[in-house]
């Protein structure tokens, strides 16, 4: 007979609302945790989802591939630097773009299909390969044109894009040729479109940082990266990731010490039938269990409707950004949720084990 | 439902008991042997002596009173008995097994397998039925499932509570909760039962009805039963009665000349 669940049975709405609220503490925990990373991969997605192993900026740009103006040229001398399998120029810019009939700003990446420099996140289509295509993170569905303001140039999108904006906009990814017609156009009178970036691979076996300290030596003008160093120096990106994992690891800590009191008073409540049950013969161990499933059943429990709330938040929030449910993020959530309220939980256990028996009859 | 199962008005008990001149410790082969026993709290000048050189013995299949006002020691007798508290000198022999010397674990396995416990409070664990709690203390010594709840049946059938098993505590009366603790406590078929003031929550006619319940039960399965009461109305139903006054221990030759 399971005590856990026999007493889950009776006591119905004391445990009902428990686990409202630690599903309330679980939502909170997930919302936060979603929002935050949706909002840090809007704003830099793009460049964590780059298919390279570095990235080299003019060394006049502070870390700041948006700041960096590079000759295309770059791309060769980058590609000469011995451990360097392959590189390619990449650019950038923000403009104004017609989608769907209506106007708005948009990031557009410039990129050598097959080469270093190209997005990840395809959720469906393929990678733009001939002039005029364009894969998009957060503007329009495959077949769509998109017009570029105040070029003119006309984009066709052939592939749909997760995870891969910059600046939290809507993102373009489109061959380097059809960026430079659309930057040409945009900039009337530049005597050549320069590039944002160089994207580089190593060589098998290479290590990236070390190649990439080696181009910022060999190359006259540029500074090598690897992209983690890249996205971790991107401006201001430091200070937001801090920010947003305080809030989220404060209110991991605040909803897991509460979850910890809740069971605790649920004990302390208890203490006279535990009292009984140690006095005729239950051990200390079957009460901890007890105790341990109660709180594995209510954190699953509300862990499912706190997922279920967060869903429907995700379908129901107009943030202006792509929110999307990471299957990684919520499953760990949801272990560390129960690893620690199991942890919190051990504070019942140890009143439980302080149980003195003897108690049952007034012996003491 | 109306507690009555036996007659409450009949003041005799089911058969006589052992002469009440027997000795109180002279019985070598008694299920219960008690040998100087004492329990001190506290040490130095705060330490208060509970129990001082406590001596008896039961028979198996006696029912035995344990008389005495209230801090005199009987409810620390009983616990020591019972493995529920350490004895500070002396053992205490439940058949070959000396409580006195069984670590924490032992004392609550010995507890679950060969004691069956009737307090007086904290007595039916709340968020189970009647017969649920009858099943869990089966639960503690592995016995299988299908004849747990026989016995559960018939000891709810025998104590007359077959048509309350499905109902919590809460919803039974003072005796009917006391009931079904006897029935608990003899769900594990264990050889001593230990009762502690089982009346204190009762009218004189409940109380009265409970213990000639409790020593039916106690004399019809052959165990040994002792029950700590300061209700000298009670002592008519057992066969022996010792008493305690400020931790010393006495036989009561005749329990007759208790009530004067």
């Amino acid at each position: 007979m399971s005590l856990a669940g026999s007493e889950i049975r009776r006591a119905k709405l004391r445990f009902g609302l428990l686990t409202g609220a630690v599903a309330l503490l679980v939502f909170l925990v997930l919302l936060l945790s979603t929002l935050s990373g949706a909002l840090v991969g809007a704003l830099i997605g793009a460049l964590q989802g780059l298919r390279a192993d570095g990235i080299v900026y003019a060394d006049f740009a502070r870390d700041n591939i948006a700041a960096s103006r590079l000759d295309p040229g770059s791309a060769e001398a980058v590609a000469a630097v011995p451990g360097v399998a392959a590189a390619s120029a990449v650019g950038t810019f923000t403009t104004a773009a017609q989608i769907e009939g209506a106007s708005a700003d948009v990031q557009i990446f410039g990129f050598v299909p097959g080469a270093p420099g190209a997005p990840s996140g395809l959720s469906s289509g393929r990678l733009p390969e001939s002039p005029g295509e364009v894969a998009v993170d957060g503007a329009g569905q495959i077949g769509d044109t998109i017009t570029l303001d105040p070029a003119g140039t006309e984009l066709t999108i052939v592939g749909l894009l997760r995870g891969a904006q910059f600046n939290a906009l809507p993102t373009l990814y489109t061959p380097l040729e059809t960026y430079d017609e659309a930057a040409a156009a945009t900039n009337p009178g530049l005597p050549f479109v320069p590039v944002n970036a160089v994207a580089f691979d190593v060589a098998d076996g290479a290590d990236a940082e070390a190649v990439a300290q080696a181009i910022t030596d060999a190359v006259p003008g540029v500074k090598g990266y690897t992209l983690d160093t890249a996205v971790a120096l991107i401006p201001g990106i430091e200070s937001i990731t801090q920010s947003f994992g305080i809030l989220v690891g404060l209110t991991f800590v605040i909803g897991i010490v509460v979850i910890g009191f809740f069971f605790l008073i649920l004990t302390v409540q208890k203490l006279k039938p535990f009292t009984l049950l140690r006095a005729i013969g239950t051990s200390t161990g079957r009460l901890a269990a007890t105790v341990a499933i109660q709180i594995t059943i209510v954190v699953l429990v509300a862990s499912a409707i706190a997922l279920a709330l967060t869903l429907l938040a995700v379908q129901g929030l107009n943030t202006g950004i792509p929110v999307n449910l990471d299957p990684g993020l919520i499953g760990g959530t949801i272990v560390a949720v129960w690893i620690f309220s199991l942890i919190a939980g051990l504070l019942s256990i140890r009143r439980i084990a302080r149980i003195d028996p003897a108690s049952a009859v007034g012996a003491r | 439902m109306n507690d009555p199962v036996v007659d409450a008005t009949s003041s005799t008990p089911d058969g006589p008991g052992p002469s009440p001149s027997q000795d109180a410790a002279g019985h070598p082969g008694a299920l219960l042997r008690v040998e100087n026993v004492s329990k001190v709290y506290g040490s130095g000048h705060t330490a208060v002596t509970a129990l001082d050189d406590a001596t008896m013995s039961v028979d198996q299949g006696e029912f035995v009173a344990l008389l005495g006002p209230s801090g005199s020691g009987k409810t620390t007798l009983i616990s020591i008995i019972g493995g529920l508290l350490s004895a500070s000198s002396g053992s205490v022999h439940i058949g070959n097994v000396d409580v006195t010397t069984l670590g924490g674990k032992e004392r609550t396995k010995f507890r679950a397998e060969r004691v069956g416990f009737v307090f007086q409070s904290a007595n039916l664990v709340p968020f189970l039925t009647a017969r649920e709690n009858l099943l869990y203390v089966a639960t503690l010594v592995k016995t299988p499932k299908k004849a747990a709840s026989q016995r559960a049946d018939q000891l709810l059938e025998e104590l007359g509570l077959a048509g309350r098993a499905k109902n919590l505590p809460e919803q039974l009366s003072g005796g009917e909760r006391q009931r079904v603790a006897i029935g608990r406590a003899l769900m594990n078929d264990p050889d001593l039962v230990l009762v502690d003031e089982p009346t204190a929550a009762l009218d004189t006619a409940l109380g009265r009805q409970v213990v000639q319940l409790l020593r039916r039960e106690i004399k019809d399965r052959g165990k040994t039963g002792i029950m700590v009461t300061h209700d000298l109305r009670m002592v008519e139903y057992t066969d022996r009665v010792f008493e305690i006054l400020d931790g010393h221990l006495t036989h009561v030759e005749s329990p007759s000349a208790l009530g004067h």
